[in-house]
């Protein structure tokens, strides 16, 4: 996957190419938005990484640009402003994922990672196979192997989040954003609650599990 | 502030100004109405002589048509001595005095040179009275020219009429100048109550200019509208009090508060390095508890910052009216699992339908931070409830339930403001600012939160607590 980062902070700019480069994905660096939107114009990138406030052009309009432009490649706005009403604003402009410095930097490649993928799994898909797990988006079944598996309608959704991410880490706070729709941390492990009862249904009594916790990061269906 | 001219006090004064104004328009009206009423009564008094004159010019014409000049002379003398009120005078066409009661005539005897020509004048009637002394009064008379060349002057005393009018003009005079000095001691006596109510306020806003934030007007009670502005500044002062003094409360929070994690965090990393020198000690265990305790750190750091914003905000962004039920239900989902896990017994009740307005998000996390302290303080085996209904009142209460070890009463106001927390608290993960965040979200949301007794012993547990978090109500 090849990665735009759009950063003044050449500091942090290094950090990320460094530890994106060992995670396998290929960084190319710009420093502030007029070489930003000169190198996404040259285009290529699965994702922008995009920070919101730097010299020349700031975020937001760089990414206005591109848009207006018919540039769809997947953004994800870096910013030190984390107020509910920046996010929206991040997200208006045509940003498709929004992280509020300072982040951890599994969250980082995570959502990176997610949005890299996305595009693959676009369209209009009725289906979603993960190894011998099946969802049926309309008809609302899962079934592992032959046996159906019966889900709370949230299961539901966190098991479609994670099919639809399949062999990618994805956060906590990603799943309570996508799937919830909370932009806060609670105090409590209540995500690893609700993981612990949906590994419950989809691996209990197979002999090889597929939801995995990630250490220090968050948790992976695996095929 | 330098001023270049000063007037006298009383004059800057508002009130007083208005009064002089006032007094001034009304002066202007009062000399319009007079000039009016003069025009016409003294208008009056001089048509109703001229028609008099007339009549007698017509009738000493028709003596002079039928008897001529000697029969008119006659007349003259004859009526002269009958005590009217007439002056006359007859001259002959040279100009030389004939009969009649005056010595000259007030008007220029070469007037109206045609026969029948008449003229018209007002003039001063001089008379002696038997004692001798001498009144002048105003008179209107007329001089006709007759066909021999002669003139024969007729006029009126109208002087009693007219100082009748005088005499109402002048009442008129006196009693608007007493309106006058009356609306001037009313006017000095008003603004010097308003002076006194602006005084007070003045001194409060040169007081807490000066720094001073703890200074509040007095209240008269009279629930004017001076009490009303005292009421509002006091209450603006209250607010301003408490968010300066918040802020001031959060800088040393924060920095006692971020210093010690802080510290811990580079004592952890010095003693790692030094581990990792002489070659024993887990380093990579050593990060990972770094990474955790800056995790820490900076979750504090956001959670002070979003009650700060949310403070000096003062209302909370983005508010949209939804479904509390919807919200409530959402977060009872989000936490039920959970309860359930620990061997706590989690009930959820909503009134349906009731409609709210404010930021889904910030009272979502504000239900969120009620739960996740119910849940670390009550022991497996308790319960908690998550209760969403209308008081009688009309709010809205979004209320929790534990049967934790509760709060003592004494301590439920103090554990709402940041960074406290209680003795028994101290082992459980948190930095105390859960309930502050809540405070703050039910003020951005002109709510409260309110903490009451939880359902007292149960099972060897409690007393419990109950948290309600309060907003106005439903719309």
């Amino acid at each position: 996957m090849k990665i735009l980062i759009v950063e003044d902070d050449l500091e942090a700019a290094a950090a990320m190419v460094r530890g994106l480069g060992e995670a396998g994905l290929i960084c190319v660096h710009a420093a502030d938005g007029v070489l930003g939107l000169d190198a996404a114009r040259d285009g290529g990138f699965d994702v922008l990484v995009v920070d919101r406030m730097m010299p020349n052009m700031d975020g937001l309009s760089m990414v206005e640009a591109l848009r207006q432009a018919g540039d769809q490649t997947p953004v994800l706005f870096l910013s030190a402003l984390g107020e509910i009403d920046d996010r929206v604003a991040g997200l208006k402009a045509g940003g498709d994922d929004y992280l509020v410095k300072p982040y951890a930097f599994v969250e980082l490649s995570a959502r990176i990672e997610a949005l890299g993928r996305r595009r693959d799994s676009g369209g209009m898909q009725t289906l979603i196979k993960v190894g011998d797990l099946e969802m049926d988006l309309i008809s609302r079944m899962v079934r592992r192997q032959t046996q159906e598996i019966d889900l709370q309608p949230r299961e539901f959704q966190l098991l479609e989040y994670l099919m639809r991410h399949a062999g990618q880490s994805v956060t906590r706070t990603m799943l309570l954003e996508k799937v919830w729709e909370y932009h806060f941390d609670p105090q409590t492990n209540v995500i690893d609650v609700h993981i612990s009862r949906l590994r419950a249904k989809i691996d209990k009594g197979f002999d090889r599990p597929m939801l995995q916790t990630v250490r220090g990061a968050g948790y992976r269906l695996d095929a | 502030m330098p001023r270049q001219i000063r007037l006298p006090s009383v004059f800057r004064n508002t009130p007083f100004r208005l009064t002089l104004l006032f007094l001034a328009l009304f002066a202007a009206a009062a000399s319009a109405f007079l000039a009016y009423i003069y025009g016409v009564t003294a208008g009056e008094v001089s048509r109703r002589a001229d028609g008099e004159i007339s009549r007698e010019i017509q009738s000493l014409l028709g003596t002079y048509r039928q008897a001529g000049m000697d029969g008119l002379n006659l007349a003259l003398i004859e009526r002269t001595g009958d005590g009217r009120a007439f002056v006359y005078l007859l001259s002959d066409k040279t100009g030389k005095r004939m009969t009649g009661t005056l010595a000259v005539s007030p008007v220029d005897l070469d007037q109206g040179p045609k026969a029948g020509d008449q003229v018209s004048a007002s003039f001063k009637l001089t008379q002696t009275d038997p004692d001798g002394t001498v009144i002048k009064s105003a008179a209107r008379g007329q001089q006709i020219r007759l066909a021999n060349g002669a003139t024969l002057f007729v006029g009126l005393d109208i002087g009693a009429g007219e100082s009748f009018v005088l005499k109402i003009v002048r009442a008129i005079w006196g009693a608007g100048a007493l309106v006058i000095l009356l609306g001037l001691a009313g006017g000095l006596v008003v603004s010097g109550n308003v002076s006194r109510a602006m005084a007070r306020l003045n001194q409060v806003v040169t007081e807490v200019q000066g720094g001073n934030l703890r200074v509040r007007i007095p209240l008269r009670g009279v629930r004017d509208e001076f009490d009303e502005l005292a009421a509002g500044m006091n209450d603006m002062l209250d607010r301003l009090e408490r968010s300066i003094g918040g802020l001031r409360h959060v800088g040393d929070a924060i920095a006692h508060d971020l210093r010690s994690p802080l510290t811990r965090l580079r004592t952890r990393l010095e003693l790692a390095l030094i581990d990792v020198e002489n070659g024993k000690g887990d380093a990579e265990a050593a990060l990972v508890q770094a990474l955790e305790d800056a995790d820490g750190v900076l979750s504090t750091f956001n959670t002070v910052l979003a009650i700060a914003r949310l403070q000096s905000a003062g209302e909370a962004p983005d508010q949209s009216l939804f479904d509390a039920g919807d919200l409530t239900a959402k977060i009872a989902e989000l936490y039920a699992p959970l309860c359930e896990d620990r061997d706590i017994d989690f009930q959820f009740e909503a009134t349906p339908y009731l409609r709210v307005k404010g930021n889904q998000e910030f009272i979502a996390q504000a239900l969120a931070n009620l739960l996740d302290n119910a849940v670390k303080y009550t022991p497996s085996g308790g319960a908690i409830m998550l209760r969403l209904r209308r008081r009688a009142s009309g709010e809205v209460e979004f209320s929790v339930t534990d049967t934790g070890p509760g709060v003592p009463p004494q301590d439920r106001e103090r554990v709402v403001q940041r960074f406290v927390r209680l003795e028994n608290s101290r082992s459980l993960p948190g930095a105390g600012l859960g309930l502050s965040l809540v405070a703050a979200v039910a003020q951005a949301h002109e709510g409260r939160l309110d903490l009451d007794e939880g359902p007292g012993e149960i099972n060897g547990q409690g007393p419990g607590l109950r948290v309600a978090f309060v907003l106005p109500r439903a719309v």
